[in-house]
């Protein structure tokens, strides 16, 4: 129905010299996943926070679903859903009964409502824990239930502001199973974290931002395009000379190299056979190794190139 | 909506052990061990006359109403003071001495009293004072009223004895007059006990600010959950200050059932009236945990100081820490006790002890009823400012 679910154009917050988020523009389109990424601090919950009337910004325009937003627009609350990096939940209710909870300020109708907090029960694989206070809950869980809470009600539009903090690998990936299962029942997703693995893995479209500004978007592939080197080989090597560092940054098609005292990462801008050149250039020089391999650039090596700095920093 | 957050909002309460301790749990635990601790005073120590010192000078001896009150109130078995007449070096030496507990000074018609400490015996003769005090105002007046009715009928002889027995039987009539202040009827006990029941009032905005706290976005995550949701901020507040004063009034039953059945008080005739105070001293104590936690922004353990700080203050002022300091407010800021509702509370229940009128309890109420209808008004306006949660 709606071509562009979130329209957002010069969007700007600044706190008195500060400016936050910085003459934003973009668009999120239906039944698509937006990857906001950027490192900490870089503006993606401020953005996030002024999308959703929490936070009064300085200028620009948001219209979601066709309609400014406002704090007021309670039409255009009723189908977004929020997961806040925060756990949002009460200490003092169970599993069953903050879902419930919170789904009954968007659905009043108790049978529908039934319905739906078992459906988030089961999306986010929590059903043996009902009974549980969020304080029994591990901290992998928690964040399952924390998006149960924002999604129990079906919203058409989600925003998952880091949702995967601190969440151990199992959990982290049975949430990104469930955002892609709710993206796959029609909703619109805006996803902010700064661990470049989720959105490569999640995302149709990404959005870099630095110091709240645009520096960078497009999809995964495209966004790698931007990197000036196209593979990095990776050497595990427990010693390596000077002399010898200097010959490996030589290499054919090579444009750097260096070592950390345990890995020696070459970078190439081109070439077909670079890996097994390397394991030639080992050889040749009687280098013990333990692994080598090979990697495409990754989006922290865009952000790296376009900021120079990581985006964990 | 409303029952939604009225359901969750009792479950979240009820849930709160730390909340469940100090609202339900504590004012209990103080009438019980108030019971234990002044079971035996009241009991076995039956009544101490307190010893005080009178200056007997011109003005004492000219001021009927003060030394014969107090010659009757020193006679007899169930005498309430053991006093010394003496000259003003003589009762000061005697306080300095620590062999009285206070001494009283007529200056003009004005009783001046003056004391060491803070403790029961020098309330007790603090109150008496207050009391003849108040009767010899009620007296001048009753007595200047039958003067200028007689002079307007046009009979200049006057009985005086006539007058005399005329006024007494107003008195007796008067809605403004004094109760009985013999021993058996002066209980300390019951002060503290008014005293805890005023506390457990004011402690119900601990209900509230938690409730508060979890529906503004700028200080819980929750509050953020909620503030993004379709439902209304006004419904949400509604629903969680019912679901506050139905828990605080569960609290208070509770209290008086233990108070009553288990500990034994005695509340007498003023039952309905003290009940009456209790539910608007819990509404001004709801409505001050709002104010609080809309107003001041901070976080949430910050408010938390706030509040209780401001009960706190409210309970010192209001004398809970010694009677005396009400009537140092009462005499020298009278506007603090004006605006506290711990005092507000407080004076009621005493006026319900100690006066058989009911007028000055009513403004106690009232005077609670726009505390609270001000405090409430005061966060609706901070929550309409704050169309942005400002997070």
């Amino acid at each position: 129905m709606y071509d562009k679910v979130i329209e957002v154009k010069g969007l700007t917050k600044e706190y008195k010299e500060l400016k936050a988020v910085d003459d934003l523009s973009f668009d999120v389109y239906e039944k698509e996943i937006l990857g906001l990424l950027g490192p900490n601090g870089s503006g993606k919950s401020t953005t996030i926070n002024s999308i959703l009337s929490l936070l009064k910004y300085s200028s620009g325009t948001i219209n979601i679903f066709g309609k400014e937003m406002k704090p007021d627009a309670y039409d255009i609350k009723r189908d977004i859903g929020v997961i806040f990096q925060e756990v949002a939940v009460f200490q003092e209710l169970t599993v069953y009964d903050n879902i419930d909870y919170f789904c009954g300020l968007y659905i009043s109708d108790k049978n529908r409502r039934k319905q739906y907090v078992e459906d988030a029960i089961e999306l986010v694989s929590i059903g043996n824990y009902k009974k549980f206070y969020p304080k029994q809950l591990s901290g992998g869980l928690l964040r399952r239930l924390n998006i149960a809470c924002g999604i129990a009600h079906k919203p058409k539009l989600i925003f998952l502001d880091e949702p995967t903090v601190a969440v151990d690998p199992q959990s982290r990936n049975n949430i990104l199973e469930g955002i892609r299962k709710l993206r796959d029942n029609g909703a619109t997703i805006l996803y902010t974290t700064h661990y470049m693995e989720e959105v490569e893995q999640l995302c149709d479209r990404i959005i870099i931002i630095d110091k709240g500004k645009i520096i960078a978007s497009g999809t995964s592939d495209s966004l790698k395009k931007l990197a000036k080197i196209e593979e990095k080989i990776t050497v595990e090597i427990h010693r390596l000379s000077e002399e010898f560092l200097e010959k490996a940054k030589k290499l054919e098609h090579a444009t750097d190299a260096f070592y950390d005292g345990k890995m020696l990462i070459v970078s190439y801008n081109g070439g077909k056979n670079n890996i097994a050149n390397m394991i030639d250039f080992l050889r040749q020089n009687n280098l013990s190794y333990l692994k080598v391999y090979s990697e495409r650039p990754s989006l922290n090596d865009v952000f790296l190139e376009l900021t120079g700095k990581e985006l964990r920093d | 909506m409303f029952i939604h957050n009225f359901k969750y909002s009792l479950k979240v309460l009820l849930k709160n052990k730390q909340l469940v301790f100090w609202t339900l749990a504590f004012p209990i635990i103080m009438a019980v061990l108030f019971n234990m601790a002044f079971s035996d005073i009241e009991n076995n120590e039956k009544f101490d006359a307190v010893h005080i010192a009178v200056v007997d000078d011109e003005d004492f001896r000219n001021n009927k109403m003060f030394s014969e009150t107090l010659k009757s109130l020193s006679d007899g078995e169930d005498k309430v003071f053991e006093i010394n007449y003496v000259d003003e070096e003589k009762a000061k030496k005697m306080l300095e001495d620590s062999e009285i507990k206070g001494y009283l000074k007529i200056v003009g018609s004005e009783p001046e009293i003056t004391i060491n400490s803070n403790g029961v015996e020098e309330t007790i003769f603090c109150h008496v004072i207050d009391e003849i005090k108040s009767d010899s105002s009620i007296v001048q007046d009753l007595g200047m009223k039958y003067v200028m009715q007689k002079i307007r009928s046009g009979e200049y002889q006057m009985d005086f004895n006539q007058a005399f027995t005329e006024i007494a039987d107003e008195m007796m009539d008067s809605d403004v007059s004094v109760k009985d202040n013999s021993p058996d009827n002066i209980s300390f006990v019951m002060i503290e006990y008014y005293s805890l029941i005023a506390m457990a009032c004011m402690y119900s905005g601990l209900l509230s600010m938690t409730l508060m706290n979890y529906r503004l976005a700028n200080i819980s995550a929750v509050g953020k959950r909620s503030a993004v949701s379709p439902a209304k901020k006004g419904g949400m507040i509604m629903g969680s200050l019912a679901a506050s004063f139905l828990v605080q009034i569960i609290g208070l039953v509770m209290l008086y059932l233990i108070m009553i059945f288990y500990v034994k008080v005695d509340f007498g005739n003023n039952m309905p009236m003290i009940i009456l105070l209790s539910f608007v001293g819990s509404l001004a104590g709801l409505s001050l945990g709002v104010a609080v936690s809309v107003l001041i922004k901070a976080g949430e353990n910050a408010k938390l100081t706030a509040l209780i700080g401001v009960v706190m203050a409210g309970c010192f002022f209001a004398g809970m820490m010694g009677i005396m300091m009400k009537n140092i407010i009462d005499k020298n800021a009278p506007i603090v006790n004006y605006i506290n509702p711990v005092a507000m509370i407080t004076d009621g229940f005493y006026t319900l002890y100690y006066y058989n009128g009911l007028d000055r309890f009513y403004i106690d109420v009232i005077s609670l009823l726009i505390f609270s209808a001000v405090m409430i008004l005061i966060s609706l306006r901070g929550l309409r400012r704050q169309r942005y949660d400002s997070i």
